[in-house]
């Protein structure tokens, strides 16, 4: 029974898996060595002296080059990637890129004064997970792991590790519990974000 | 017997009782309001509803609910109150301290679930903490290379191989499972302060110490928490997700701490030659 529903769902996942980029696994001082580099590329924009808007234009850009947005957003949709449109996939796909805009926005100035280290990097399954400290005044420090994939022939970040929590794992539940509440509508999880964008929007 | 010690025996063994009644009248209580689910022909939402596994949801989002308008009114600004009048060294030694005092309790967890390693470093570090550590307020063990491993009866039951079950949100007390709910009792009975005679001050100093524990773990989430309340679409499922992925964390970290080692110390013996 267990072994039907495993070739089953391996049947039904195969389409998943050839939409999805070729992504290679990057060695571990490669990826610490990247990871170090944006690091400190995002350190020094949080903590400049320019304007929260300027500091957000530039967090976008350098988001948009060390993250693999598109493919994090296709994790992110998960089973409904098949039950999406080619509409509602692109649609989908810029709103993300948008509330990840604008929820590192949210985060500038409670990570002002940041100060990050990189402590070691081990390979788990595809990825490579990058261990760092982040350190912030008045904070207790964070241990956070950065998953890092080769995507596209350059290391990309895929995914942030928090106390054993995945950022990407935690998104996909949240975005799959609101199409759920809607009889499976992937029309309602675009209405949804579409609302957060209005409403951070509007509150800037 | 006095009439008075029998009052208060019955008094203790009556809250006792209700400790351990408690998770079963809740579980009751909370799958009598379920979910209806989707028809197993829809394949993606019927996967992402057996993946959620919380067939009482109806009923724990109105616990949310209510949980998330206490803490709105009530805990959360206590802790920024406390957070305004404390330093980040402060909370931290609060921290340490009131781990230090949930040590006995995790090494009777650890013992139970088959892992003495783990059960030996709890035993360190609470002798260590307790003494050198000035009752708890800092915590040298970690620096001597005994770091601490959460855990508690609920990362018990799990190690025995009982399921997570279907998740529940618990009115005041938050996030939980069918399993996890049984720590509560287990929480109530074992800290240091159950064996210790019954007065008015180790009773004072047991509420401050759960009052301490519940602010200064607040203060801890100030930030994170109002940043999952602005930008999840859904804060009552993000919750939920982060509690399960927790949970698998601690039950994969109490695995790993618990691996034999050799001191590098031990010479191994060699094998006698013919």
């Amino acid at each position: 029974m267990h072994l039907r529903r495993t070739i089953l769902g391996a049947t039904a996942a195969l389409p998943m898996l050839a939409a999805l980029p070729a992504h290679a696994q990057v060695a571990p001082d490669a990826a610490k060595a990247f990871i170090t580099q944006s690091g400190q590329q995002l350190v020094a924009v949080v903590n400049s002296n320019a304007s929260t808007a300027q500091k957000a234009d530039q967090l976008r850009q350098l988001v948009d080059q060390i993250v693999a947005v598109d493919t994090v957003g296709d994790y992110v949709l998960g089973r409904y990637l098949n039950v999406a449109t080619a509409d509602q996939h692109t649609q989908f796909l810029t709103e993300f890129h948008q509330l990840l805009s604008y929820n590192i926005t949210y985060q500038i100035k409670a990570y002002q004064g940041i100060t990050f280290t990189v402590n070691g990097a081990t390979v788990q399954g595809n990825d490579t997970i990058v261990d760092t400290t982040i350190t912030r005044p008045g904070q207790a420090d964070a241990d956070v792991g950065w998953a890092v994939d080769e995507i596209g022939g350059a290391p990309k970040i895929v995914d942030v590790i928090v106390a054993g929590t995945s950022l990407r794992i935690t998104t996909r539940n949240d975005y799959a519990s609101v199409i759920t509440s809607n009889g499976g509508q992937v029309s309602a999880l675009l209405s949804a974000m579409q609302n957060q964008i209005d409403r951070i929007k509007s509150n800037q | 017997m006095s009439k008075r010690n029998r009052v208060r025996k019955n008094r203790v063994n009556s809250t006792r009782l209700a400790a351990f009644a408690a998770p079963g009248i809740l579980l009751a209580g909370l799958l009598s309001g379920c979910a209806t689910p989707p028809p197993q022909s829809d394949t993606a939402d019927y996967q992402a509803y057996e993946q959620q596994d919380d067939p009482a949801e109806p009923t724990n989002r109105v616990f949310y609910a209510i949980n998330d308008k206490i803490d709105h009114y009530a805990f959360k600004p206590i802790a920024e109150g406390y957070v305004d009048i404390t330093t980040q060294g402060i909370r931290n030694h609060v921290g340490d301290f009131v781990t230090n005092f949930a040590e006995p309790g995790r090494i009777v967890y650890f013992m139970f679930g088959g892992k003495p390693r783990d059960a030996g470093t709890a035993l360190v570090r609470f002798l260590v903490d307790s003494t050198v550590g000035i009752g708890g307020i800092f915590d040298p063990a970690t620096s001597l290379g005994y770091p601490e491993t959460d855990t508690d009866f609920g990362l018990t039951l799990a190690e025995w191989g009982i399921p997570a079950g279907p998740y529940l949100y618990l009115p005041v007390f938050g996030p939980s499972g069918a399993r996890d709910v049984f720590s509560l009792p287990a929480e109530y009975f074992l800290t240091p302060l159950e064996p210790a005679p019954e007065s008015v001050g180790t009773r004072i100093f047991g509420y401050s110490e759960t009052a301490l524990h519940l602010v200064n773990t607040r203060a801890e989430f100030i930030q994170p928490i109002d940043q999952i309340e602005a930008t999840a679409l859904d804060p009552y499922a993000t919750f939920r997700s982060l509690y399960r992925q927790e949970r698998a964390s601690q039950l994969q970290l109490i695995d790993q701490r618990d691996t034999p080692s050799t001191p590098d110390w031990f010479q191994p013996p060699t094998a006698p030659q013919k």
